[in-house]
């Protein structure tokens, strides 16, 4: 992909081996350690869960009193149109948030995030279909030295086997700084 | 805990501008919330609903769980643009969020695309000494 930012002194060649900084920093960016390349080989996309909800309506209804939604398509169970809010899918909980075999990385893990892609309304009475998978596996590096970040994606399906929503969770475990 | 949401609402793309500020919002953080979440929901620990509970953990006090912050974001939206649908949201846990503290929730609209009639929202929630708690980023549909 490109950057956008070209270094234009430098004639462009098919065949060139030359690089901008620009080039440089990307693929510097890009690069992806050996160990975190082979966790990516063997367990991303592969599923390793799959678990039911049963949509309680009254769950619904006080999940979005408590964040502070106030239109009764949230909170009234009554409503012709209630539905979940998109962000409740992230309270749906699997029986296992990575692998079985996936290895111990040395570090605690700490819930670093969420994030929601929303297709379609969940209802109350619906039963919804959650399989997970390791959907990214990426590093950051600071002075306190490398984090790791485990994106675990449940997709959701509902019982026609339509895809409502993707739920992410990601985890970051802080290394240990090996003595 | 006091509400101070603002009535300010949207109700269709056309009526949102590049850059505006979303009425800001004061989430609901106190441990009587909390211990509702819970009870209701899930994450019922004392670390979220008890400050004794959380100090024995070795934290500050009782937190709010981050799917109630992620949940806290989804409603500012909605009380903003009532009729809006958050097509993704993603959030980022930077700090605790403390349970009966203040916090404020700001957001403002990054992108438009009128074709699509979506928008891009960045949403912060802040504690009194504004500091960033929690960061997200939304996509949100309004009607055209």
């Amino acid at each position: 992909m490109s950057c956008g930012v070209r270094d234009i002194r430098k004639p462009e060649h098919p065949t060139s081996k030359t690089t901008t900084k620009a080039e440089e920093a990307m693929a510097e960016a890009e690069k992806v350690d050996e160990d975190i390349q082979d966790l990516r080989d063997r367990f991303l996309n592969s599923e390793f869960d799959e678990v039911t909800f049963e949509i309680d309506g009254e769950r619904v209804a006080q999940y979005a009193l408590a964040c502070g939604e106030t239109s009764p398509k949230f909170t009234d169970p009554g409503h012709e149109d209630f539905q979940a809010p998109p962000t409740f899918v992230s309270t749906l909980v699997g029986r296992r948030n990575m692998p079985s075999d996936f290895p111990e990385l040395g570090g605690m893990g700490m819930d670093a995030g969420k994030g929601v892609e929303w297709k379609a309304p969940v209802r109350a009475g619906e039963t919804l279909t959650g399989r997970s998978h390791l959907h990214d596996i990426y590093t950051k590096t600071g002075r306190s030295g490398r984090m790791v970040f485990l994106v675990t994606r449940m997709e959701l399906f509902d019982s026609s086997g339509t895809h409502v929503a993707n739920a992410d969770t990601r985890t970051v475990i802080r290394e240990k700084i090996r003595a | 805990m006091p509400d101070t949401h603002s009535t300010e609402t949207v109700s269709n793309i056309g009526e949102v501008e590049f850059g505006s500020e979303l009425p800001s919002f004061a989430p609901d953080t106190s441990t009587d919330n909390t211990k509702r979440f819970g009870k209701y929901v899930g994450w019922d620990s004392p670390r979220f609903t008890d400050h004794e509970g959380a100090r024995k953990e070795g934290l500050p006090g009782a937190i709010v769980p981050g799917v109630l912050s992620q949940g806290f974001l989804g409603a500012m939206i909605h009380r903003w643009a009532p009729d809006a649908e958050i097509i993704a949201i993603d959030t980022v846990f930077r700090a605790p969020v403390l349970a009966d503290v203040p916090h404020t929730i700001t957001g403002t609209v990054t992108d438009i695309d009128e074709d699509e009639g979506t928008v891009e929202i960045d949403i912060t929630i802040t504690n009194e000494a504004g500091e960033n708690r929690v960061f997200g980023t939304a996509t949100a549909k309004l009607p055209t």
